[in-house]
């Protein structure tokens, strides 16, 4: 009888369900999403690419002189994520010095083109 | 009558992971299970010999979806027991606050998989809808539903602010209404007692000689839980008992996990309310000391072991991972005679099968192009006496 008692309970409320697209899921604020580049910041030190597991960030020629702890340095390499290698585990995140990696509070989509990349 | 083989599997309708059942019956009764486990196997221990301990707990999350915390927690314990590293207890709480979201979650989605299993799909929808407070929960605190990321050997990755405390509190006394809810169905509602009750019987006898973990073992009235019986992270501080039952079914099974929902929600509260302040985590060194070490965890299916060894490097030299599953296989075969043919989805249901974590080895004979099974003595042969040149038993 405890199912009956339910069923009428939520024939009265409201459906769970939400009406995508018409209604946006909400995404928490730590959400782990797609992976994104701040080029001014990036000191080229590589960590991020040994840090990953997918193996999806290369380093690239990229010179570029940067600000870093009140010096300006010359950095010689910069990183290219492959969008659809990477699965968001954050330990580039992580391991950045400088916060110039990071993962986005947006949904990233999925694929297997391996020639879209991110810098 | 003559004896007849259903073969079912490695892919059938029914089925959710790849598995091969060749189950003899006599009319309806079972005679005999003859099962096929190695259809998905990954690698996973040999990928993992080859990545530093940053990069390998990622790859450790992904041996399960289901107790993905659960194997990270397991391996980053072992490294960090070889390092002689002190975790702070703030990472422990964390740690401990993942791990029981994380039974809450399988344990209600295994509610559901049962319900599924034996028709009743009400309770599917309604335990898959309550499991999504959770899921939310743990994507509020991690960033993620299903791989949290949370572990670093050393600690944990992320800290809980106070607003995601707050948020995880108040979606408790709801789930804790609901689960109260599934206490007075499991034990009145007539579809599932007709269904679970003497169905797959196993004595505390037999779970003891096959050596059934997990909530298999706790249902036939074996009292042993890894939380308690070795405490690990912060279950020597938190209160809460260890779940068992004496009817040794998969109605006892079903109490077992219910009662764990209740006991994983109190455990959930007390760390929440009594999180203890400081760091999150220590640095610790790239490498890790020569030695060997058999890390225990007690995940939502059962004992979990990873056998880890380290050779002075930032690399694992070896890691064998035993999950909860496959300890549990034996006693399904042995409880699945006699029964009905009609009972076989729910009695392998109800240990909470994970095949493609259980997929350890597979045996190749490049030459005939053939794949395997090994006999015990073949395997010790292999290990051992092939070296001392004695001849293929």
């Amino acid at each position: 009888m405890s199912v009956l008692g339910e069923m009428f309970e939520n024939l009265l409320s409201r459906p769970i369900t939400i009406l995508y697209p018409k209604e946006k899921v909400p995404i928490p604020g730590a959400f782990r999403g797609r992976v994104a580049i701040t080029d001014e910041k990036c000191i080229g030190c590589s960590k991020c690419s040994l840090v990953c597991p997918a193996r999806a960030i290369t380093m690239i020629d990229g010179p570029r002189e940067v600000e870093f702890n009140g010096k300006t340095l010359t950095r010689k390499k910069r990183p290219q994520v492959k969008l659809y290698k990477c699965i968001r585990c954050g330990l580039c995140e992580r391991h950045c010095p400088t916060g110039a990696i990071f993962l986005k509070n947006e949904l990233s989509s999925s694929g297997t083109d391996g020639e879209i990349v991110v810098t | 009558m003559p004896e007849v083989v259903v073969s079912i599997g490695p892919h059938h309708p029914a089925l959710k992971e790849p598995v091969n059942f060749k189950v003899v019956v006599d009319g309806e009764k079972i005679v005999r299970l003859e099962l096929d486990l190695s259809y998905n196997h990954r690698g996973v221990e040999k990928a993992a010999e080859q990545r530093d301990f940053i990069r390998v707990l990622p790859l450790m999350e992904r041996v399960c979806g289901i107790c993905s915390h659960a194997h990270s927690t397991a391996f980053a314990k072992g490294i960090e027991e070889i390092m002689q590293l002190e975790i702070p207890p703030r990472a422990q709480y964390i740690r401990t606050i993942i791990a029981e979201l994380e039974r809450m979650h399988s344990h209600l989605l295994w509610l559901g998989v049962a319900a599924h299993v034996i028709g009743f799909n009400t309770l599917f929808m309604w335990t898959w809808r309550d499991r999504e407070a959770i899921q939310d929960t743990v994507e509020e605190m991690s960033g993620n539903r299903v791989h949290y990321g949370m572990n670093e050997v050393g600690g944990v990755r992320r800290d809980l602010t106070p607003a995601q405390v707050t948020a995880a509190l108040e979606r408790l006394p709801n789930l804790e209404e609901r689960i109260k809810k599934y206490v007075d169905m499991v034990n009145k509602e007539e579809t599932m007692l007709i269904r679970f009750r003497g169905v797959g019987k196993l004595s505390k006898e037999e779970a003891l000689r096959y050596g059934t973990v997990g909530p298999t073992a706790r249902a036939s009235g074996v009292d042993y839980d890894i939380r308690k019986d070795d405490p690990y992270l912060a279950y020597a501080d938190v209160p809460w008992n260890v779940v068992t039952d004496t009817n040794g079914d998969v109605y006892g099974r079903t109490r077992v996990r219910i009662g764990e929902l209740w006991e994983s929600i109190r455990i959930v509260r007390y760390c929440l309310e009594n999180l203890p302040e400081g760091p999150i985590r220590v640095t610790a060194p790239r490498n890790a000391p020569t030695g060997e070490i058999l890390s225990r965890y007690e995940a939502p299916r059962g004992e979990l072991v990873h056998f880890i060894r380290t050779n002075g490097t930032d690399k694992v030299e070896r890691v064998d991972i035993r999950t909860p599953t496959l300890a549990n296989w034996t006693s399904v075969a042995m409880c699945l005679v006699n029964q009905n043919l009609a009972d076989l989805p729910v009695i392998v249901a109800a240990i909470d099968p994970c095949l493609s974590c259980t997929s350890r080895i597979t045996l190749l004979d490049n030459q005939n192009k053939k794949t395997g099974v090994m006999s015990l003595d073949e395997l010790i042969w292999r290990n051992r006496s092939r070296d001392q040149g004695q001849e293929r038993p």
